[in-house]
């Protein structure tokens, strides 16, 4: 077990990547705290990792909302004094150019991706740089490295997220906290068929799209959270500031 | 990690330092594991330091026969190599108006050649399987500058532009990425640099220190497990975040 006593925070816990996550950590010995705007989707979440041997609880919570991020994790560090994993993993997606894009969308999803792992991360910081420990990831992309077409808030968002991390592990690398990203490419998760509905296109046909790419298909969200137990783990003790793309080859070429 | 129970694994440059820590972690994983190194000291220490290795091997990778005949020797001690770890390389520390033709064949012949043999002949048997991973050790030097090793920074460079290009050719049969590693604390190391010039390198890294060998052994472990089933045609920095600022961050973390 390779989190055994470890306590995981994961913002977006309530689907696709984060639930992945959680239910992944819970089972290397993290106890794990979720967080979602859609209770009853973050309370069934929790419930099924204690259901089968884990220990999660779900907390309400908006990351655009700075009352809410610092509510949430002092409540993590009540119930369980620590947080050594931080996993900012909240964003959506709207499939918009520029001139498309509204600005209540954009708001949404620079505040969603980019301001909520900052807000987390600035409440969670002072405590994990107290016990001189820490491990931090944020949800990036492929397209936080490489463009992708209709996401231009999405895709800055998510840049921001990577060049965030590499300043974030200047400062904190002499505390002993260590800050990544994860750049997933396509995955099968709730929020791709949407985004594809949303495009216009049938969820085969964005799937046939997949199979161009070097390993052919899409990635699922337990392949995403082993990259980010890895991340959490002592394997990773020397990788921080780094974006750990899993992407089938996506942006290989 | 999953998946590497029972795997064939051939490691290149495995007589010491990051291979000899690679070699021994995939040993720890239950994997079979046989080394090439060039240096007859270095073989007979790893001999006698990872007594359950399946072969130690005398080969430079910059010389296609020696290549062939190694990996003909893997095979009929393991089987077969579902895992190839490709780290054999070099560096001559010196100036770059003082570099000669000579040092730069070297330095390319092992570091970027030496690569591209091991990988070829590795990927030739692979396809025929159906499956594998190669894990090419490249640099922070090949994406980043540092004075007094240009030749090395330049092979470094390639192995992470050929990286990617077999990933394309070669998926979805086999897995293809990169690790860099910044500053490893390996013997050489040790050996190379006085407790002033370490202590010098250390202070521009946020972590305040080298890598251990077995850091970097981690990482290849995680990319060569199934974990990382959906990773192909990218490159890994492990580096304490040295290489995430540059000379224009380097007195904020003073």
């Amino acid at each position: 077990m390779k989190l055994a006593d470890k306590v995981a925070l994961i913002t977006g816990g309530n689907s696709g990547i984060g639930s992945a996550t959680a239910a992944l950590l819970a089972k290397e010995g993290a106890a794990v705290v979720l967080t979602g705007r859609n209770t009853e989707r973050g309370e069934q979440v929790a419930q099924s990792i204690n259901n089968d041997g884990g220990q999660a609880m779900f907390i309400q919570s908006d990351v655009r909302v700075a009352e809410e991020c610092r509510a949430a994790v002092e409540e993590t560090l009540d119930r369980f004094g620590r947080i050594d994993l931080l996993f900012n993993n909240a964003g959506v997606l709207h499939p918009r150019t520029v001139p498309e894009c509204t600005e209540e969308e954009w708001d949404e999803t620079i505040d969603s991706s980019l301001k909520g792992a900052f807000l987390m991360s600035k409440y969670a910081l002072p405590s994990m740089i107290e016990r001189g420990s820490g491990s931090i990831i944020h949800t990036s992309s492929g397209w936080g490295i490489l463009g992708g077409g209709r996401a231009a808030a999405y895709c800055a968002a998510k840049g921001a997220l990577i060049i965030m991390a590499k300043a974030m592990a200047i400062d904190h690398g002499p505390h002993g906290i260590r800050v990544n990203c994860v750049c997933p490419g396509d995955v099968q998760t709730p929020m791709m068929p949407d985004e594809a509905a949303k495009r216009g296109v049938s969820w085969e046909e964005y799937l046939a799209g997949a199979s161009e790419r070097p390993l052919g298909r899409v990635g699922t969200a337990d392949e995403i959270a082993n990259a980010v137990l890895f991340l959490a783990s002592d394997d990773s003790s020397f990788v921080t500031g780094e974006s750990l793309v899993v992407d089938g080859g996506g942006i290989a070429g | 990690m999953r998946g590497l129970k029972g795997k064939n694994v051939l490691v290149t440059g495995g007589g010491s330092g990051i291979g000899q820590a690679t070699a021994a972690r995939f040993l720890g994983e239950g994997a079979a594991v046989c080394v090439l190194d060039r240096s007859a000291e270095a073989r007979q220490r790893v001999t006698e330091e990872l007594p359950g290795l399946a072969g130690v091997i005398d080969a430079d990778v910059s010389k296609l026969e020696q290549v062939h005949a190694a990996f003909n020797e893997a095979i009929e001690r393991m089987g077969s190599v579902d895992v190839l770890i490709n780290n054999a390389g070099i560096s001559i520390r010196h100036n770059f108006l003082d570099i000669t033709p000579e040092e730069w064949d070297q330095v390319m012949g092992v570091n970027l050649k030496g690569i591209f043999l091991v990988a070829q002949t590795a990927a030739r048997h692979m396809m025929e399987r159906g499956s594998g991973v190669i894990l090419n050790t490249a640099s922070t030097g090949g994406s980043v500058g540092y004075p007094h090793y240009a030749d090395y920074n330049a092979s470094k460079g390639g192995v992470i532009a050929l990286t990617q290009s077999m990933a394309l050719e070669l998926a979805p049969t086999i897995r293809v990425a990169g690790i860099s590693p910044g500053y490893v604390l390996t013997p050489m190391q040790r050996a190379e640099y006085s407790d002033a010039m370490l202590d010098a390198v250390n202070r521009k890294i946020p972590l305040g220190r080298h890598a251990k060998p077995e850091e970097i052994a981690g990482l290849f472990a995680f990319l060569a497990s199934e974990d990382a089933a959906f990773t192909t045609g990218h490159i890994y920095v492990v580096d304490g975040a040295e290489t995430t600022g540059g000379f224009c961050s380097q007195w904020s973390h003073e």
